[in-house]
């Protein structure tokens, strides 16, 4: 086998990352909190990242996300270096992150949250049929101020506002956080549909064993460090140790 | 995975195309370093300045040092307006964020207590049916 060959079928097995963190660190004030990050996503890949609390997952999301500055290392996004990105203009090309606490607009409608995610030209028409048709709940609910939906139906509406906005990359912070199992499976269930068509895919969960079926590749952080990337099976029979310290 | 997708071939399009700037925090904390240099080299640079007039009895070589000395005051002036304004755009950045979590957390509570007490009162005060 030629060198030309060889590169070809290397780079046909293992396609270029579409989302790259290298060696990323980040502090509040003085303290540092994620000491080195490396994680890489593949084009379409669902990529779970477990963790203990205090792990630094939802800083590293920020950090992805543009919301909180890096002190070191580099985000890479498609192949170009993205360091000091704005959030507003990472969301524009479709990086959409789903923030711990469902980020949705409590006084506002159903309806008018939808409204919100058309920010990139989509008719809210289209909008609201693809919302309904995923989450039927929803619609019956369309009118309601969203502050007064339980918990799994805000976190559909987060969702669904954030698969509204036809993201490349999905990144879900906590999606499972105070939910019954039945909607979390619901939810993971898009996730996975969505992982289907092509979009990437980055999930954190603190406890989360529903969240590694329907995962491609698995993490575990800890101290701010990723010390174990694998398939979902090698990383589960590694999380007791993990969160225990054994 | 379906790296071919139309999706992600558009992603990488407007990727490429993304203008990327400097980030506020980049600029505070420049402008932060700048003002502090500044501050700093000014009155050096005015000490200097006394010096040279102080060791000489040219007109000419004392007016130079007057200059310099006034491009001292002048950095020590612009380095402390600049450190001024990063430290207090830092500060101000902080207070707005804990202003908006305190607003946040009010609004919580208010709603909490407006629940909890309208379903009190309707417990405490059933429709009554007149007899």
């Amino acid at each position: 086998m030629n060198t030309a060959t060889a590169i070809t079928t290397i780079s046909t097995v293992t396609p270029a990352p579409i989302l790259e963190l290298r060696g990323v660190r980040s502090c509040y004030g003085a303290i540092e909190v994620l000491h080195g990050v490396d994680l890489s996503l593949r084009p379409g890949e669902v990529m779970a990242v477990l963790g203990p609390n205090g792990a630094g997952k939802t800083t590293t999301l920020q950090v992805l996300a543009g919301l909180h500055p890096l002190t070191g290392g580099d985000v890479w996004l498609a192949g170009r270096r993205v360091n000091g990105a704005r959030p507003d203009d990472l969301a524009r090309v479709g990086l959409c992150l789903i923030p711990e606490g469902r980020g949705i607009f409590p006084s506002l409608t159903v309806r008018e949250n939808l409204l919100m995610a058309t920010y990139r030209g989509q008719p809210m028409a289209g909008v609201e049929g693809a919302t309904y048709s995923r989450f039927p709940k929803l619609a019956e609910r369309r009118r309601q101020v969203a502050g007064t939906l339980s918990g799994g139906e805000q976190q559909m509406l987060a969702l669904a506002r954030g698969l509204s906005t036809d993201p490349a990359v999905l990144v879900l912070d906590e999606l499972s956080m105070g939910l019954a199992p039945i909607v979390v499976e619901q939810l993971y269930g898009q996730v996975a549909e969505m992982a289907r068509s092509g979009v990437t895919v980055l999930v954190v969960e603190q406890f989360a064993r529903v969240v590694l079926g329907a995962a491609d590749r698995a993490a575990i952080m800890l101290g701010g460090r990723v010390t174990d990337v694998g398939l979902p099976d090698e990383i589960e029979s590694k999380l007791s140790s993990a969160y225990l310290g054994g | 995975m379906n790296e071919n997708s139309e999706r992600i071939q558009q992603f990488k399009a407007e990727v490429a195309e993304m203008r990327l700037r400097d980030p506020a925090t980049a600029r505070d904390r420049l402008f932060l370093r700048l003002g502090a240099v500044g501050l700093l080299a000014g009155p050096v640079v005015g000490v200097i300045a006394y010096f040279m007039s102080h060791g000489s009895t040219n007109p000419l070589q004392q007016r130079d040092a007057i200059v310099l000395a006034l491009i001292g005051l002048t950095l020590a002036v612009v380095g402390a307006a600049l450190f001024a304004v990063a430290a207090i755009s830092g500060f101000l950045r902080f207070w707005l964020a804990r202003l908006c979590y305190e607003q946040q957390a009010q609004a919580d509570r208010l709603l909490t207590t407006v629940t909890s007490t309208t379903s009190t009162t309707s417990n405490a005060n059933p429709t009554r049916v007149p007899s």
